[in-house]
């Protein structure tokens, strides 16, 4: 069974390969929590959470245990990255979107084991959490959209529990930013990281994005995680250990 | 604002109080941490003011996975600030002494192939319309 549906700003597709209306009820579980993610956390909703928070409205004291533990991923990561990877630039409102999509995905493939489905994968514009194998001895195959070519794939990596995040421009322009020194990221077209879990390769993904060249050497540094870097050579950096197909 | 790596959740605090960061490295998973159930507080609405609550801890969720853990721990004053943020865990990750792996270097190419879904930003709902993801969604 095959959910697409728009929330929180992106194409959510959610593939489950069970059918039946328990399926469909824990699909309509996993879209109600990202709805309300949605509600809860983002930067653009006035009554959101996050949003008072950043207004000064909620105390630290105040906040939800949820919202608590994306500012301590953020700031794991800001300190990790040196700074590159923020939820919070200068001049702007508190932005810890780079962090709650991740979680929130991640949380959403746990309703799914919940509920007993451990066959899937889930989308969230172009960040994958899979469960299991969609047949028997054949992992879930992730292509990697090319960073120049909208109808292309540059590479096709294997994934069974795991996730797959990609950090790159692509059509929305400079849109990833230094945390270090507010400018547009550059010196990579794309980054692509595998890990156990989708907080760690998306955090990581984006934070190597915004190092630029820099964050090549920084991101092969880091446990736990295989990654496959397009810089603005066209030149790719792989890990040896990452599942290609 | 200074450049000062100061925890993000110092930093987004109102009142801009700067925190120490204790680093408390240890064997991972071999911690146990009692998570202190924060105390009722009574906080004062005054601007920074005495106030009667008393000082408190909050833990954040223990977040891991086989590479290592994370759990934070804010200590909330009596006024109601953030005074200080603990890690009470942290992974080793990028704070070990090993070698940068070499990466294998390629060419880029454009492949086809079989695919079960696509990895990279599909931001907008034209881009998604438009794209591979769009699809094997409509498969």
């Amino acid at each position: 069974m095959n959910r697409v549906e728009q929330v929180m700003g992106l194409p959510v597709s959610v593939d489950v390969r069970a059918g039946g209306a328990l399926v469909d009820h824990a699909i309509d579980g996993v879209f109600g929590w990202l709805r309300e993610v949605d509600a809860r956390f983002s930067p653009f909703k006035a009554d959101s959470e996050v949003c008072r928070y950043d207004r000064g409205e909620l105390a630290p004291s105040g906040l939800s245990d949820d919202l608590l533990e994306v500012l301590s991923l953020c700031d794991h990561y800001e300190r990790l990255s040196g700074g590159a990877f923020t939820a919070r630039l200068p001049g702007r409102r508190l932005d810890p979107n780079a962090v709650v999509k991740g979680w929130a995905v991640q949380r959403a493939a746990s309703l799914l084991l919940a509920e007993g489905l451990d066959v899937f994968c889930v989308n969230a514009g172009g960040d994958v959490v899979t469960s299991g194998e969609p047949e028997p001895g054949r992992p879930w195959r992730v292509g990697i959209r090319h960073p120049e070519r909208l109808d292309a794939i540059c590479a096709v990596v294997e994934s069974s529990g795991g996730a797959v995040a990609t950090s790159a421009e692509y059509e929305r322009g400079a849109h990833i930013l230094d945390g270090r020194t507010g400018r547009p990221a550059t010196g990579l077209l794309s980054v692509t990281v595998t890990a156990d879990d989708l907080v760690t390769a998306d955090s990581l993904a984006t934070a190597t994005f915004a190092m630029g060249t820099e964050g090549i050497a920084w991101v092969a540094s880091q446990r736990g995680c295989q990654v496959l870097i397009v810089d603005a050579e066209r030149q790719v950096h792989r890990s040896p250990g990452l599942r290609l197909a | 604002m200074k450049k000062t790596i100061v925890a993000a959740t110092v930093a987004l605090s109102t009142f801009g109080f700067l925190g120490v960061w204790l680093y408390e490295p240890g064997p991972l998973g071999s911690e146990t941490v009692a998570v202190a159930a924060p105390a009722p507080s009574t906080v004062s609405s005054s601007d920074g003011g005495a106030s009667e609550g008393a000082e408190r801890t909050i833990d954040g969720s223990v977040e891991s996975n086989r590479y290592g853990t994370v759990q934070v721990r804010l200590v909330i004053s009596a006024e109601d600030r953030i005074s200080e943020v603990r890690l009470l865990r942290q992974p080793t990750s990028g704070r070990g002494v090993d070698a940068i792996p070499v990466l294998q270097e390629e060419t880029l190419t454009a492949q086809s192939a079989d695919i079960d879904t696509v990895s990279g930003a599909t931001s907008t709902s034209e881009s998604y319309v438009k794209s591979l993801q769009a699809a094997l969604d409509a498969r």
